[in-house]
């Protein structure tokens, strides 16, 4: 087969906030110095700039200020200034609201954005500079020489359901680079595959992840003045059950309003999407969303577990940025402005590494000198130890979060954290292919006005996908069947937001795993939570997923 | 004076012309000139159907290069003919070849371009153009800026063709294109694929369609029985072109086609939005499910709430006594 090959000096694996940084910092170098231009190039699997890009969001606008000083000149779109915090315990009823906030949950100078606009605005702005931004075509593979990373392969487009190709079949591309930086999200398939064949976690801690859930609502005038971010612990999770909420407030009658939830949780059959309908049916916030509308949604996992899980982030010809490498903090709720700050100081480490002739690990290593250097160590060291500490429960993390606080995370010795499905319990035996069929351990009413069920929600993530392609969730449904279905009764009818995986009965009433592949919004969640890590997310034919406008 | 770009293919216009004929009669509203324009190699018949009709002057638009849709030809020759007669609006059907050629033809003439347009508000110059944003989840009025023309595409089933009104016959003009036939960059290939009975539901006026009450394959025989009573086209949900009980063509929802028949008639369908999305502009709806809270029976006009397996034989009694 004929594959079309493109030769870059810089390759970049996702256009979010990382790769749209490396990116600009390297066109940024490159007018600074002259000399032979280097060329670089973007890939990314969504249909346009942000469409898969989904968080809460408050931004930190500290790495924006350093990357592009002038950002509001330029029309950064950061409307809504934080002007209030507010922190609340939530019991089933009523809420507490805690006395001061803790800092490091106080957003004076921070902005309530939507990711999905500020990243379409910053690849406006890498395209101003010439830098060919590739939308719609998803890294499937990486090309590797031993250990050297020599670039990445894109999908092949026009296969049909059974593999065969269709008449608009077109091969992926082999896109080669001397540095190739990975900033292909949370999870990212390009990046879980180096951590597979190259020793870059050896000696640490396994990541912890997390699922959000998002909605954005329209809601009646004079309810919430805009600039106002709240955030809740407490119900309707149990103490033993990780995570908490948002509501951000943003002009024009706007409300984000989203639940995030540890993907550490004991129990098979709870379903975070339950929990957050749960959530909106509280009376403080019900009272906020009631006569309102629902008008887009959204689910994302997200990495927790700081500084002890980043892997290594330089390999021969190789860095990782972003979420990709975990660089999020949990205790901020807060990674874009990590993420562009790592992507920016990833650019510039590819930059230093080429004009000096050596692509090498030794010479990458800059890269890791840089981030120690870099307000990205101060930030997340200190407190490296408190998602672990909430292993213990919510109060024993509540109660280590002060103490790292305090002693600007001074501690003898560093807690360990486990990977979160091992968190899982059995369900008794034999009683597995019951519960499935059963509603979820957590069950809410659903009246298609405050609550939704999945499909109705997925609906508003304007999800879509070429029908006729192989599925790109990748299931051992053996497994599945006889020990995942038994022991735990399906978590992933449970754990998936979007209602990909379904289990339908034969005429004789035999269990069947059913993917709907179309209805994924790429959270990436299954790839992390199944129990016996059957599930591997491939990334389907580019331009499939979310749409996740104004999200 | 509003043009209307009609759609033929071997001198047949499809029912989707005469539905955007019927929203420039409401743009118009007796006060704006109305001209139909029909492009093609030999379309003599064609614009004597449509001058006989009388929806106002007919602008045969012929060349042997417009004898086959190209994206270039059509073009080239829609752009020659709206600079010539100055409209101010261009309607047009939103089928597949509009959706090919409008936003060219748009970008070329810099003109502005409103798709997909579900109804209009006002008429003449001061109309607004209502058209589906998220999904079909807001519907925006739209008003086109700058100078005319300004081209506006249908939605197929926003306009009932049969409410075209008829008029005494009209005129037919001939406007002249030359088109460098070299310029046209493709080359067509004859039609395939379409041999085998391929459906286009969005043409159909009365649609019996089955969702997951339906429980097994063998049972489709029994809404294709009530299909066939009532001359109606066969259809689905999608899980049941998922299960492969029926070819994927016949999806109806988000993921397959949107229609927009005078009936719809749902058996076992719950009323996913993904299906809604696609049928809730059907005339009248008529939903047959087990369950009463089922969100089918938010859109429907008629609805029962019992097993079809009961009620399906039973109507279909009395529709072969009629």
């Amino acid at each position: 087969m004929q594959r079309e090959t493109l030769e870059v000096d810089v390759l970049i694996v996702g256009g979010g906030p990382a790769g749209l940084s490396a990116a600009l910092r390297l066109a940024q170098l490159q007018s600074q110095h002259g000399g032979e231009p280097l060329s670089v190039a973007v890939v990314e699997k969504a249909r346009e700039a942000g469409a898969h890009s989904l968080s809460g969001a408050v931004l930190d606008p500290s790495a924006l200020r350093e990357l592009i000083p002038d950002f509001r000149e330029r029309g950064a779109p950061i409307a809504t200034e934080v002007h209030a915090d507010h922190v609340y315990f939530l019991t089933q009823h009523s809420k507490i609201e805690f006395p001061i906030i803790p800092p490091p949950l106080r957003n004076h100078g921070n902005y309530i954005v939507s990711l999905n606009q500020f990243v379409r605005w910053l690849a406006e702005q890498v395209e101003a500079q010439g830098i060919d931004f590739f939308t719609g075509f998803a890294a499937q593979d990486v090309l590797m020489e031993d250990a050297r990373i020599v670039g990445v392969r894109t999908g092949d487009r026009g296969v049909d359901k059974h593999g065969q190709q269709k008449p608009t079949f077109e091969p992926g591309v082999d896109i080669t680079a001397k540095v190739t930086i990975f900033c292909d999200g949370v999870r990212g398939n390009l990046t879980k595959e180096l951590l597979r064949r190259l020793p870059l976690a050896v000696g640490r801690q396994p990541q912890q992840f997390a699922i959000g859930l998002k909605e954005l609502w329209d809601i009646p005038p004079d309810r919430i003045a805009a600039g106002t971010v709240m955030h809740t612990l407490g119900y309707p999770l149990a103490s033993d059950e990780f995570g908490g909420a948002f509501i951000y407030a943003m002009t024009d009658r706007h409300l984000s309003v989203g639940f995030v939830v540890g993907l550490d949780y004991p129990d098979p059959q709870f379903d975070p999407h339950m929990a957050f309908n749960r959530f909106k049916q509280h009376p403080f916030v019900s009272s906020l969303l009631g006569d309102g509308q629902m008008v887009r949604y959204g689910a994302k996992a997200l990495p927790e577990g700081g500084w002890n899980t980043i892997p290594r982030t330089y390999m021969d010809g190789g860095l990782i940025a972003g979420d990709a490498g975990g660089f999020l903090n949990a205790m901020r709720l807060k990674g874009i402005h990590l993420a562009m700050r790592t992507g920016l100081l990833a650019g510039e480490s590819a930059f230093e590494a080429i004009r000096a002739g050596d692509t090498s690990a030794a010479s990458l290593k800059r890269y890791q000198d840089k981030i120690d250097a870099s307000p990205v160590r101060a930030e997340l060291y200190p407190v490296r130890n408190v998602h672990q500490a909430f292993g213990g429960g919510l109060w024993a993390g509540l109660a280590f979060a002060g103490v790292a606080v305090a002693t600007r995370g001074w501690w003898p010795v560093d807690l360990h954290g486990e990977a979160g499905h091992e968190r899982l319990r059995h369900l008794p035996p034999g009683t597995g292919s019951e519960v499935v069929a059963q509603p979820a351990s957590n069950a809410t009413t659903i009246d298609r006005r405050l609550t939704f069920d999945k499909l109705t929600n997925v609906h508003y993530a304007g999800t879509a996908h070429e029908e006729d392609q192989p599925s790109h969730l990748l299931v051992q449904t053996e497994v599945c069947s006889t020990i995942c279905g038994p022991e735990y009764g399906h978590p992933c009818v449970r754990f998936c937001p979007a209602n990909v995986y379904e289990i339908a009965r034969e005429s004789d009433g035999t269990p069947r795993l059913q993917i709907n592949a179309s209805n994924c919004v790429h959270c990436k969640t299954c790839d992390i939570m199944d129990p016996y890590g059957v599930i591997t997310w491939v990334p389907p034919e580019g331009a499939g997923g979310p749409q996740y406008n104004g999200m | 004076m509003i043009l209307v770009v009609a759609e033929q293919r071997d001198g047949r216009l499809n029912r989707a012309t005469w539905e955007t004929i019927a929203a420039a009669q409401a743009l118009s509203a007796n006060d704006m000139p109305m001209k139909v324009v029909a492009l093609g190699a030999s379309i003599g018949p064609v614009a004597q159907e449509l001058a006989a009709a009388g929806v106002g002057e007919v602008v045969a638009t012929e060349h042997e290069a417009l004898a086959t849709y190209t994206p270039d030809g059509f073009t080239m020759a829609l752009r020659r003919v709206i600079e010539s007669l100055t409209p101010t609006f261009v309607l047009l059907p939103h089928t597949y070849q509009t959706r090919d050629f409008a936003p060219v033809l748009a970008a070329r003439m810099r003109a502005s371009l409103i798709t997909d347009v579900t109804g209009i508000n006002g008429s003449g110059a001061s109309a607004t153009f209502a058209r589906p944003m998220f999904q079909g989840k807001l519907a925006a009025d739209v008003r086109p800026q700058g100078a005319a023309p300004f081209l506006v595409s249908i939605q197929i089933g926003a306009y009932r063709a049969d409410t075209v009104k008829k008029g005494s016959a009209a005129s037919i003009t001939s406007v002249s294109v030359d088109i460098d036939a070299a310029a046209i960059r493709q080359k067509p290939e004859p039609p395939f694929q379409e041999a085998k009975q391929a459906v286009d539901l969005s043409q159909a006026e009365r649609i019996v369609s089955v969702g997951r009450g339906i429980k097994s394959q063998e049972n489709i025989a029994i809404a294709e029985t009530m299909a066939r009573a009532m001359g109606a086209e066969i259809a689905a949900s999608r899980p049941i072109c998922d299960n492969g009980w029926l070819p994927m063509e016949r999806q109806i929802g988000s993921s397959g086609q949107t229609v927009a028949p005078k009936l719809y008639v749902a058996l076992g369908i719950s009323g996913a939005i993904q299906h809604l999305v696609g049928m809730k502009g059907a005339r009248t709806i008529v939903a047959i499910n087990k369950d009463a809270d089922a969100p089918i029976f938010e859109v429907a006009d008629y609805g029962i709430v019992g097993d079809l397996f009961e009620i399906v034989p039973a109507l279909v009694k009395e529709l072969e006594k009629a």
